[in-house]
């Protein structure tokens, strides 16, 4: 036949097939009563936007990962590639008489316009929190004692979450004293992890001494307990100071509550790190090439949207939880009665009884006799009724109407 | 790929037997492993490291994906595949570097200025579209990338492009093909790479590891050279 359509999806979109979709709707109900268990509140976003709302200052909402395209009155709109920015403007609009902290949950498809790679899609599904409008270390332990317990929640065992502290790195770059272009080469070899790129720019620059020695640190130093330590006698200038001491009184409330095994201490997590302004963090699984989840603290946005606030949370990516649990609940069995029969009538009937009782009921229209009809039965897993034909006037029709 | 065994990715070719010496010199497991045989992957249960051997380009593949924690690769590859990996070590071996180069004829016409070269002329062919790519931008230079697979030094000599962005060892392809360089754009030796999951959740397991190939680099591996 001429003039097939054209059947492929593009680059970086997928379908999902009953079992993965039942998945996915499953862990994101899941997720979302688990977080409205701790008092966050779901609430719904655009799927697009005012590009603006996703430039201001979010780093997914940067030019070149956005989805964007234009209106008929002329005004760049853009899918929304996160959704902290997004509740970012909502609470700054419409929810700012209300007192704060504000606890706030989501679960979205999110879209951004990457290259398609290492478990990286274009579009794809976000359950997160946002913490709004509390600052400190109190605020700092919830979420992350939050991120622990979700992630055990979805099913994983072998997680751990590694904890950086951005405002460290900010105090080593400024104390470095080298033009802004420097400091930027500097701070995206960290970023990377560009070990090699660090050692030619220290080299380049000319760093000795303590410059040196910190910017190495902060490229290597991972642990527990005793990484902190290393931190606090290294690092003890400026602001570095009480972004430690604020860390250590984090690290010690999440390893008094038991919450030390799944965690660590890793400097050189700095995210997207124009946009955080304290503690971040990120989940790894073993075996999975990508972080399961990440967050921290982004003190600055909401104030671009007119409402200056703290406020922290963190966002899972759900595809990357169901690759970490790989194994798919949801076989496609149902449980239930495959109602079959030669009598339409009396099949509905029967099927709209079994249906009150709250069990899966598949009609079997095709079935010309009891045995093909048990054969189908049988195959999905469903227990048989066939249904005889309603016979004579006297059965009592639609007594079981309401 | 669990936490028990570490998988290190190597490259096919020199750079993988270079890659093997230094391993040697490191004091990991080596034995009987080959990097051009059909086998493709020699496991070490005692040690618990296993080595898998693949095409250089892949090698940054499957350290991304965490099919490997660690894989060793040159830079010359790692720049062209712009794979999310963390990159921990120069290893010192497999040096070369990215040239520009021009037909020796043209680059004189053109007063051995690129900008005057590039006026009429903008076609570039090279092995290495992404690194070609990002270099002429830097300088805001348009031009038309060629992706070829291999003798990029042929290109100009038959006028399928201008300019070639190759690497080059001892410049001697070029000098055959009356090529000459027009500008080095950055040196390439071997590098250890790591998955950036594994390295911070192996991270206890991958340090020694990666402080005992840093040191057996350091102590003067030989200066080999990419062909």
């Amino acid at each position: 036949m001429a003039g097939y359509l054209n059947f492929q999806v593009p680059a970086g979109v997928r379908d999902l097939l009953p079992p993965e979709a039942t998945a996915l709707r499953e862990l994101e109900q899941e997720l979302v009563a688990f977080f409205q268990s701790w008092g966050y509140r779901e609430v719904l976003t655009p799927t697009f936007e005012f590009v603006e709302t996703f430039q201001a200052g979010s780093p997914a909402g940067e030019e070149g990962s956005l989805y964007k395209f234009i209106d008929r009155d002329g005004r760049v709109l853009a899918l929304r590639p996160e959704m902290t920015a997004p509740i970012a403007r909502l609470v700054a609009t419409s929810l700012r008489r209300e007192d704060v902290p504000l606890r706030l949950c989501y679960r979205a498809g999110v879209f951004r316009y990457e290259e398609p790679r290492a478990g990286r899609l274009r579009e794809f599904h976000q359950a997160g929190v946002e913490l709004i409008g509390a600052g400190g270390e109190a605020a700092d332990a919830e979420i992350i004692a939050l991120a622990v317990e979700t992630l055990l929640k979805a099913g994983l065992q072998e997680f751990r979450i590694g904890i950086g502290q951005v405002a460290v790195t900010k105090g080593v770059l400024q104390d470095l004293e080298l033009p802004r272009e420097a400091v930027a080469q500097i701070k995206a070899a960290l970023a990377g992890k560009d070990l090699v790129g660090l050692e030619g720019l220290i080299d380049g620059y000319n760093l000795k001494g303590r410059k040196k020695r910190h910017l190495e640190l902060l490229a290597t130093l991972h642990g527990g307990k005793e990484a902190l330590e290393e931190a606090r006698t290294n690092f003890n200038r400026g602001g570095a100071i009480a972004a430690l001491a604020g860390l250590e009184r984090v690290w010690k409330a999440l390893a008094a509550c038991g919450l030390e095994k799944w965690l660590f201490i890793d400097l050189g997590i700095l995210r997207d790190f124009d946009y955080y302004t304290g503690i971040v963090f990120e989940g790894y699984v073993p075996g999975l090439g990508v972080p399961v989840c990440g967050g921290g603290r982004y003190d600055d946005l909401l104030g671009r949207f007119g409402y200056p606030c703290p406020a922290t949370g963190f966002a899972l990516g759900l595809e990357r939880i169901l690759m970490a649990r790989s194994e798919v609940k949801g076989t496609g069995q149902d449980e239930g009665y495959l109602v079959a029969g030669r009598d339409l009538a009396a099949v509905l009937r029967r099927a709209r009884e079994l249906h009150r009782e709250g069990t899966t009921v598949i009609i079997d229209g095709q079935s010309e006799n009891r045995r093909q009809a048990a054969d189908r039965a049988a195959a999905r897993g469903l227990a048989l009724v066939w249904v005889e034909p309603l016979t004579g006037t006297g059965e009592p029709q639609g007594k079981d109407d309401v | 790929m669990g936490t028990a065994m570490l998988t290190l990715a190597l490259p096919k070719g020199k750079l993988g037997d270079d890659a093997i010496q230094l391993l040697a010199k490191a004091g990991f497991p080596v034995k009987g492993i080959a990097t051009e045989t059909r086998q493709l992957v020699f496991s070490f249960p005692a040690e618990g490291v296993r080595y898998i051997i693949c095409r250089p380009t892949d090698v940054p593949t499957y350290v991304e994906h965490g099919a490997a924690d660690l894989g060793i690769v040159g830079k010359d590859t790692l720049a062209e595949a712009g794979a999310d990996v963390f990159e921990l070590v120069d290893l010192g071996f497999g040096y070369c570097r990215f040239v520009v180069a021009a037909p020796r004829r043209r680059w004189e016409e053109a007063g051995h200025s690129l900008e005057t070269l590039l006026t009429g002329s903008r076609r570039v062919a090279t092995k290495f579209p992404r690194v070609a790519a990002a270099f002429f931008r830097e300088r805001g230079l348009p031009v038309e990338i060629i992706k070829l697979h291999g003798n990029i030094e042929l290109a100009p000599l038959v006028g399928l492009a201008d300019l070639i962005v190759d690497i080059v060892s001892t410049g001697r392809t070029l000098k055959e093909n009356d090529l000459v360089e027009v500008t080095g754009i950055f040196p390439s030796t071997a590098r250890l790479i790591a998955n950036r999951v594994s390295y911070r959740i192996n991270y206890q397991r991958l340090r020694p590891v990666i402080e005992a190939l840093k040191a057996a680099a350091q102590g003067g591996a030989g200066i080999a050279t990419c062909s």
